[in-house]
């Protein structure tokens, strides 16, 4: 289903070279450094990595949502939503962009609304910003809204106010504010987080249905590997502000290429490992630092497949595997085929 | 309707309930208010502050006429009367008929009413050189003398058919006359009107620089801060004397003006200082990120998602400051910057310790001051304490 859309449509936001720096009180760091991807109508595109990886400030810096007086984007560095760059909008140009064509949603449903007014206020508020609709058809949309969000007796919701919901709830309406303008893109940033499993589920279920309905494209950021298998089409895989792999999901499961995928992967609990005293391996190391980045590939003193190349050039993202198999990895030496041996153990 | 049921069901609201004493309070605040309409509606005058219903001091319900009054009184009717009586044919007769009200002719041959009448003639020339009777204190004795001498024309029926019933006096009156009663009651209108103004334009002024400091920082956050540090660091009572100074010649020294523009200047600086500190933690809320990606503009964010999260500190700084500029007016006032040519409680009280009234066992006037002010600052000391308890998430 994932590969049909890929074939069939053109991408909506096209996303090429990303440089993204903050000018800090120890110098210019470039906290996202080349990134490039394409997303399409109606895909939920994973974004995955350890914190601090880049994944949230190249979505922000998609929306162009980083203080303006410190970020500093790369000359190159185009981020193309139907033709257009967002990157040289003016502000004003920018907010009617965000909400109603590219829409965002926080981790912490906690606070991600506004204490003071009626979630149905707060839905109202979104449409009058963005849509030309009367008093009444923003209420009937709100409700509307909520139910499409599958919150129960939705009439009598818009009335109440956040801290009369739960968590779950809570980030149903957030996820009804994003949706009521009809955005092509939805940022979901660690969406899932701040919830237990079962509602965790049940809001990934429900944005996978929502994206069947609206035909809206989705990022999903997470570094939780298990809500990236149930929920995204295509994956990407971050490592100190740059792509590793990029590749279909079930290809990234089955077959990862970079060895930093294949050591995500190998971290992640197993049923069939509890009986055993098995450690869960880790990662060995540390993520490098921004301000002392190596030559190098920025894996490497982490690489248990190190080369001693590895450490002399920065390897390029290139293209391996041809069609519906097609991904993307930043590796001299890609594991290859090794899933059969690998998976089946 | 709703709203205020809906509003009476939350705990805030529950809890003010319980406690008696902010129900006293907000009784006692509504009696003020009620009052200072009551004024601002026309029911006591700026005329009837100033006007003179004599220097008796001694608080009471009954009393002479105005000076005026007075010197009409002794000059025109019952003087007519006796005046005609004299220059008729028959002298006794006639001068047995004169009669005005409670009075008759006095037992006395005409040559001697001949003579009482040329002095009483005599001391009213003299008294209508004056060109306000009512307020020329100076004049008063010879009043006294001229009704003296022309109370030798009559014979009283009765001793009380000389004073008359006024409520106006019910509390004394001034040094100058004045009633203290009313001038105290205009003074509740005076001191609600400045708290009143001063307070909504502090909250108003404070909470919009402070919020837009706090969540625009860079350059607007500087020229905030360095405005408010700069006025904060000039002592207030100094600033509000220079800027009374500085009306003294203008055409709006006798109105409140002044007054407004004084505090309005120094007032805001709390509640701006205390708005951009919560505005600082409010501005990393997820709520307001995410209404920044929902394409808001900052403006919006700022009315719509800062500033109503800042109501509670808006509401216990507006019951502050309200105190605070009551008694900054009656301070003002006391040493002659503040209120001009009204009633005020400051110069009430300034008037009383003036002409030695206090020293000389006249008490009532500071004492009234005293009380009204007392209870209106008392009140709302309660009631903003209450309203603190009330709002505070931590206190059960």
């Amino acid at each position: 289903m994932v590969d049909k859309t890929i074939q069939q449509d053109k991408p909506i936001l096209k996303v090429r070279n990303l440089r993204t720096s903050f000018k800090t009180g120890r110098g210019t760091v470039t906290a996202v450094d080349g990134v490039s991807f394409d997303l399409y109508p109606g895909e939920t595109l994973g974004v995955v990595g350890e914190s601090g990886c880049g994944k949230t400030v190249t979505n922000k810096s998609i929306i162009r949502l980083l203080p303006s007086h410190v970020t500093m984007y790369g000359d190159d560095s185009v981020v193309d939503y139907r033709g257009t760059n967002l990157l040289g909008l003016q502000e004003h140009q920018m907010r009617a962009i965000r909400g109603n064509e590219i829409g965002m949603i926080f981790q912490e449903p906690m606070t991600a609304l506004n204490p003071v007014f009626t979630v149905g206020w707060q839905i109202e508020e979104a449409l009058q910003y963005h849509t030309n609709l009367n008093a009444a058809q923003r209420r009937t949309r709100a409700v509307e809204m909520l139910r499409l969000v599958e919150m129960p007796n939705p009439e009598k919701r818009i009335y109440e106010y956040p801290h009369q919901l739960s968590g779950g709830m809570r980030q149903r309406v957030v996820i009804a504010i994003a949706l009521c303008c009809e955005p092509d893109v939805l940022i979901a940033d660690e969406p899932t987080t701040a919830l237990d499993v079962t509602i965790q589920a049940q809001i990934l279920r429900l944005m996978d249905g929502l994206k069947e309905k609206t035909g809206t494209a989705i990022i999903l950021i997470t570094h939780d590997l298990g809500v990236v298998a149930q929920a995204c089409d295509r994956v990407i895989v971050m490592y100190a502000g740059q792509i590793v792999e990029m590749a279909p999901v079930r290809q990234l499961f089955h077959n990862p290429q970079h060895p930093y995928t294949k050591a995500l992967l190998d971290s992640m609990p197993k049923p069939g490992r509890v009986g055993h005293q098995q450690r869960l391996p880790a990662i060995e190391g540390t993520v490098p630092s921004l301000f002392d980045l190596p030559d190098g590939c920025r894996f490497a003193d982490r690489c248990k497949h190190r080369r001693d190349n590895c450490e002399a050039s920065l390897p390029d993202l290139v293209s391996i595997g041809e069609g519906t198999a097609e991904s993307k990895i930043r590796c001299f030496y890609p594991l290859g085929d090794v899933k059969e041996s690998g998976a089946a153990s | 309707m709703n709203v205020i049921r809906r509003w009476m069901a939350t705990r805030e609201a529950r809890k003010l309930w319980r406690n008696k004493s902010a129900l006293l309070a907000i009784v006692v605040i509504g009696m003020y208010l009620l009052t200072a309409l009551f004024v601002m509606a026309g029911g006591i005058s700026r005329d009837t502050c100033d006007t003179v219903v004599g220097s008796n001091k001694l608080p009471g319900f009954f009393q002479q006429d105005t000076p005026e009054k007075r010197y009409e009184n002794a000059t025109t009717k019952f003087l007519t009367k006796i005046k005609r009586a004299l220059a008729a044919d028959d002298v006794g007769g006639a001068l047995k008929e004169v009669n005005l009200g409670p009075y008759l002719a006095a037992d006395q041959t005409p040559a001697q009413l001949q003579e009482i009448v040329d002095q009483v003639e005599t001391l009213a020339a003299e008294l209508n050189e004056s060109p306000n009777l009512d307020n020329d204190p100076s004049m008063l004795p010879k009043l006294a003398e001229l009704e003296s001498v022309e109370t030798q024309l009559k014979a009283p029926l009765s001793p009380w058919d000389q004073f008359i019933f006024n409520t106006s006096i019910c509390l004394g009156t001034d040094s100058q006359g004045r009633s203290i009663f009313f001038r105290g009651i205009y003074s509740i209108k005076i001191a609600i009107q400045i708290g009143l103004v001063t307070a909504l334009f502090s909250v108003a002024l404070g909470a919009f620089l402070g919020a837009a400091a706090g969540y625009f920082g860079g350059w607007v956050d500087h020229v905030v801060v360095w405005i408010y540090t700069t006025f904060s660091s000039i002592p207030n009572l100094v600033l509000l004397v220079v800027l009374a100074y500085a009306f003294t010649n203008s055409a709006a020294k006798d109105t409140l003006l002044p007054v407004y523009i004084a505090f309005g200047a120094t007032f805001w600086i709390g509640t701006c200082r205390v708005i951009r500190g919560e505005t600082l933690k409010l501005k990393e809320m997820e709520y307001v990120h995410a209404a920044q990606t929902a394409g808001f503009g900052p403006l919006h964010i700022l009315l719509r998602y800062i500033i109503p999260n800042t109501a509670h500190l808006m509401l216990i700084n507006f019951s502050l400051l309200l105190i605070a500029a009551i008694k900054s007016e009656v301070i003002l006032s006391y040493l002659g910057f503040g209120v001009k040519n009204q009633p005020s409680w400051g110069i009430m009280i300034r008037d009383a310790g003036n002409n030695g009234d206090v020293v000389g066992g006249f008490f009532w006037e500071i004492g009234f001051a005293t009380v009204l002010m007392f209870g209106l600052v008392l009140a709302f000391n309660i009631l903003s304490d209450a309203l603190q308890d009330a709002f505070d998430p931590k206190h059960v």
